[in-house]
């Protein structure tokens, strides 16, 4: 990390630093692990995504109901969920347990309850005497009314609530009525979590096997050579596939481990050319020759002179792993060996894919993920340019 | 521009005789540089890398232009063959360099493209790099007089085959076919060179042409050059900052300092009677044979060269000088002709040194 | 050169049973019985099922069998989830179909992106060029699956509906050089959109290093005009990590692209690999793995050779 440090104070990190889009991304990218550690700390829950705020798609600033679908939502829904807690043996127990979203039973006695619920009957009833409700104008104060009195039989939602409420359909609802919003937002958690954990673990693989194949030659490197020529030789999204469904029977099948494995196995290769290619460069670097004169062991020159001067390289090579990582597991999780029982962009492009929501022209969900998604990596990719273009200009 | 047809002869010596007759030590030069301003446009602002150059150019003469890394020789000599970036790059209005009569910077692109290497040819620093890998030395040779000369391809061949040898090519009809990683650093050099001079141009631009080889084949590189000048009458501008090469093979020197001539004056001169404290500091700071080196460490300028973002409003030297005056740091002096004759020689200096007069009045 | 080439192959022996050993291990971290038989079957029964695959043996004969095959090219192993099919049969079936997307795919991405690189270098740090890479870097963003759907919904579905009839294939595929156009044109396209940002930035790379080299400042000091310095020098300095890049990429082509075959119902490779995959049919996946590694070793090869024809500095050791 202080290799890091002093990469930043350099000359080089002074043209980062000038790079006005880069700092952009930067400061991008910060709202973005901000927004990950809120979802971390508890800020959104796996429940939140998962609970069912309602069933209209569009978001709620497109929501216009017709009519019909307003008298629909009035006298079915939560309407009958009261009326079957009011004919339960214990009535006052039942209505305690009624929900739908955020909405319980009004603080009301079970005699009160029944009054409106008898006053929603009869405006139903009157309305029912309209052939089609949508072409006539005349109904919409007595709709007005049963809304009125609908709304009565629901407990008032504190102003957080409600906030939270109109929150989860902002953007709209999944076709299962869950949350676009808090979907999109809960998996920005897990992109990061997984684009993280993976290039830190691939970097410092490919990194410490890279160093120590080019330095040492020999054996060393044969070995590391094979091994890389190994997994780069099978394919990689059958590696990354086969790798992840190796666990379908085990106990981590249902935890990001399997992905972790599968994304560390592929990823470090990369790394691991790059830092060796350079290791190998820099053992005939004068300063190398110097301190292996001065009788220091390999392990103190590896740590001390070749390691921290590849410090550039881990720094570029991070953030091009982080963007294959998030890309991957979206790719990954779309195919159903990635993430699981858990929100995530390729699950919501997925879902948005399979039910039919794009071919009904329905964008809300593939495009909230994908938008969330493209933000990212465009952040990814222009600061890993600015990197390139500051730290390693020769690089092809 | 005019097309090299007397080449088509294919016999080289004859041609060299065709051009020798005519190069007879001329009052007139070939090439006068004036005013030359040349400006980049960077992140950080327009620097003036190259700031009111003036100098001509004689035939036949070796003319070298010396300093330290940037201090804008090659800056100058790519404006006046014009390899500069043309997107960042800005000549003054007022700049002319003057070929036989025409402004070379007033030419369009593909005007400019009939003079390179066929009127003035470059050398580059770097013979390991400046040769394309993936061609031939042969093919290299020939792609030059493919653009200048009307030869057909035998031709160009026999004639890449014989500037070969000239520039002393050991077995050039085998080398010819070789690759520029076959061949040894000094002899990458004489291949830059036979590109450079084999449509025989007027003017041979050197770039530090020796500073990449070895001692011994950095004499044999000038000597060579040194011939090929006599034979040919190419004057040349051999840009340096090792005063050695100039000592060996130039007649007439410029020094540089940020972007400005400090001194102007024939070779003796300057190395016998430097007039600019610049010139004597770099003197200073070479070993010579008969000094007792041992005892005494060799004076190094102090100071460093002042930014081309932030330049002083007085001598730019004036920081770094050991004879620096009020005067110095308030204005920035004028080249001023000192002396007359073979000792005549031009300094950009309120109190040029050995001129009595100008030390007595600050005192 | 063939000492070269038969070091090579000899050295990369141990790679490639490696290779196959993995790719066994991993495969049998699953049973495939459990998923044949249901849930009634008896002991027995899975006894009789495990020796009829010949999972009953153990690892290293089951790893003998394989590499036995491969050595004598013998690809007649049965499907384990078509009776009746081997192996054989269904690469030589599906691999044409993947290079059938593939091939054009490559060849036009390819041409366009170093055309469109060349343009960028060339007008390196104008707008020109800063719109060029900025639209790469763009491309480069969204998500593969997004173009398929996106190209899947507007090329097809919605063009469908404009023209009235059918221009391009939503889902399906039949052979035949004339219904290539129908089927597999609109899939190229999405290929090539996709992998045009990748490859455009990083032939610009390669070109914008290349201008910045002593030759061309040589070239141009010789007066050679600005295509010739472009497309010959350049060009043919390029080309080194132009072809490395093109032949690294070649053994990817059989494996067809997963994603386009599964939205768009080609039964090409991707398509056959991921539900033998999905159905633990090792046989399928061990052939066509032993495919794709032993073309991969031979096209690391091949770059080698290429490498020494392009570039006269390497040579064959």
């Amino acid at each position: 990390m202080s290799a890091i440090g002093k990469m930043m104070a350099t000359r080089e990190a002074q043209k980062l630093w000038r790079n006005k889009s880069a700092l952009l991304a930067i400061v991008v990218i910060g709202i973005y692990l901000l927004t990950a550690l809120f979802v971390m700390a508890g800020g959104i829950t796996r429940d939140t995504c998962d609970s069912i705020v309602g069933s209209n798609k569009l978001p709620g600033f497109f929501q216009q109901d017709s009519p019909e679908k307003r008298y629909e939502n009035a006298t079915t829904k939560f309407l009958s969920k009261i009326k079957r807690a009011l004919t339960a043996e214990d009535v006052t127990a039942a209505l305690k347990e009624v929900k739908l979203g955020p909405y319980h039973a009004a603080d009301k006695s079970p005699a009160e309850l029944e009054t409106l619920v008898a006053k929603i009957d009869t405006l139903a009833a009157e309305l029912d005497e309209s052939p089609n409700l949508d072409i006539d104008p005349s109904i919409l104060p007595k709709l007005a009314e049963l809304e009125a009195a609908e709304s009565q039989l629901k407990a008032p939602l504190s102003p957080w609530e409600q906030f939270v409420h109109n929150a989860s359909v902002c953007l709209g609802t999944d076709s299962q009525g869950r949350s676009i919003f808090f979907r999109g937002i809960y998996s920005i958690k897990i992109a990061i979590q997984i684009g993280l954990v993976t290039a830190l673990f691939s970097v410092a693989l490919g990194a410490f096997l890279g160093a120590a194949a080019g330095y040492f030659g020999g054996w060393v490197d044969h070995v590391v050579v094979w091994i890389y020529t190994t997994f780069s030789s099978i394919p990689n999204l059958v590696l990354l596939v086969v790798l992840a469904y190796a666990f379908t029977n085990s106990a981590a099948k249902d935890t990001l481990l399997p992905v972790y494995i599968a994304f560390g196995a592929t990823f470090w290769i990369g790394t691991c050319r790059v830092i060796r290619g350079e290791t190998l460069k820099l053992k005939e670097m004068e300063y190398v020759h110097a301190a292996q004169t001065a009788g220091f062991g390999p392990i103190h020159i590896l740590l001390r002179y070749i390691i921290p001067n590849t410090a550039h390289l881990m720094l570029i090579n991070f953030s091009l792993l982080l963007i294959a990582a998030i890309k991957s597991e979206v790719i990954l999780s779309y195919l159903g060996f990635g993430v699981k029982n858990q929100p995530s962009w390729g699950i919501m492009i997925r879902d948005a894919g399979n039910n039919g929501d794009v071919v009904g022209g329905f964008f809300w969900e593939i495009g909230f993920a994908t938008a969330l998604m493209f933000v990212l990596v465009l952040a990814f990719n222009i600061l890993s340019d600015a990197l390139q273009d500051a730290f390693d200009p020769k690089h092809v | 521009m005019r097309c090299k047809t007397h080449l088509i002869q294919n016999t080289f010596r004859n041609s060299i005789q065709i051009v020798n007759d005519n190069t007879t030590q001329s009052d007139k030069p070939i090439l006068k540089v004036r005013d030359l301003r040349t400006s980049f446009k960077t992140g950080r602002g327009t620097v003036t890398a190259v700031d009111g150059v003036s100098f001509d150019l004689y035939p036949g003469e070796t003319l070298g232009v010396v300093g330290e890394s940037g201090c804008g020789k090659t800056v100058t000599n790519k404006s006046i063959i014009r390899l500069l970036p043309n997107r960042v790059t800005i000549y003054d209005p007022g700049s002319v360099v003057d070929y036989r009569g025409t402004n070379l910077l007033g030419l369009t692109e593909s005007q400019m493209r009939a003079i390179r290497g066929n009127e003035i040819g470059m050398i580059f620093q770097e013979p390991m790099t400046a040769l394309n890998p993936v061609f031939t030395i042969g093919w290299q040779i020939e792609e030059a007089l493919q653009y200048h000369t009307d030869l057909n391809a035998s031709q160009r061949r026999a004639r890449a085959i014989e500037m070969l040898r000239l520039v002393e090519m050991p077995n050039p009809e085998k080398r010819i076919d070789e690759y520029p990683h076959q061949l040894s650093g000094g002899m990458r050099q004489r291949v830059v060179i036979a590109i450079a001079l084999c449509c025989e141009p007027d003017i041979l631009i050197a770039d530090e042409p020796t500073t990449a080889l070895d001692v011994t084949i950095q004499s044999q590189i000038l000597r060579l050059m040194d011939g090929l000048k006599e034979k040919t009458g190419t004057a040349i501008i051999l840009i340096t900052h090792d005063l050695g090469v100039v000592a060996q093979a130039c007649d007439r020197v410029i020094v540089m300092y940020a972007g400005q001539i400090v001194e102007m004056a024939p070779v003796r001169q300057l190395f016998h009677n430097p007039k600019h404290p610049y010139t004597k500091a770099l003197l200073d700071s070479m070993p010579k044979p008969g000094r007792s080196g041992h005892q005494k460490r060799l004076p190094a300028i102090e100071g460093t060269v002042p930014s081309l973002f932030d330049l002083p409003d007085g001598c730019r030297f004036a920081d770094r000088c050991q004879h620096r005056r009020d005067k110095c740091e308030a204005s920035l002096p004028e080249l001023v002709t000192i002396g007359e004759g073979t000792q005549e020689s031009k300094a950009r200096c309120f109190y040029p040194i050995g001129d009595a007069q100008a030390v007595g009045e600050a005192s | 050169m063939w000492a070269f080439v038969i070091r090579k192959l000899v050295y990369n022996i141990p790679v490639y049973l490696a290779i196959i050993m993995l790719l066994m291990v991993l495969l049998r971290q699953r049973d495939p019985v459990a998923g044949m038989l249901g849930k009634n079957a008896t002991e027995q029964d899975y006894i009789n099922k495990r020796e009829e695959l010949g999972l009953n043996v153990p690892f290293f004969v089951q790893y003998g069998k394989l590499v036995k095959s491969i050595v004598t090219l013998d690809f007649s192993q049965k499907v384990w989830n078509e009776p009746g099919v081997t192996v054989g049969e269904k690469l030589w079936t599906a691999v044409p179909r993947s290079l059938a997307l593939t091939v054009p795919a490559l060849a036009i991405t390819t041409v366009i992106s170093i055309f469109i690189a060349m343009l960028s270098a060339f007008y390196r740090g104008r707008w020109i060029d800063r719109l060029l890479v900025f639209f790469a870097v763009l491309g480069m963003s969204v998500s593969f699956l997004v173009y398929i759907i996106f190209g899947q919904y507007f090329g097809a579905y919605k063009l469908q509906q404009w023209v009235g009839s059918p221009v391009f294939s939503i889902h399906g595929y039949e052979s035949g050089i004339w219904n290539w156009p129908f089927y597999m044109l609109l899939p190229v396209l999405i290929s090539v959109i996709v992998a045009m940002g990748y490859d455009t930035r990083f032939y610009r790379a390669v070109m914008v290093e290349e201008t910045q080299a002593d030759y061309i400042t040589t070239a141009r000091a010789k007066g050679a005009p600005q295509s010739k310095v472009m497309f010959v020098h350049m060009l043919r300095n390029a080309m080194i990590p132009i072809v490395t890049r093109v032949m690294i990429t070649l053994p990817f082509l059989v494996t067809g692209s997963i994603l386009l075959e599964e939205f768009f119902g080609i039964p090409g490779m991707g398509y056959v690999l991921l539900s033998a995959i999905r159905n633990n049919d090792f046989p399928v996946v061990e052939g066509f793995t032993a495919v794709f590694a032993g073309l991969f070793i031979l096209s690391i090869i091949a770059t080698d050779i290429l490498y020494a024809i392009f570039d006269p500095r390497v040579r064959l050791q």
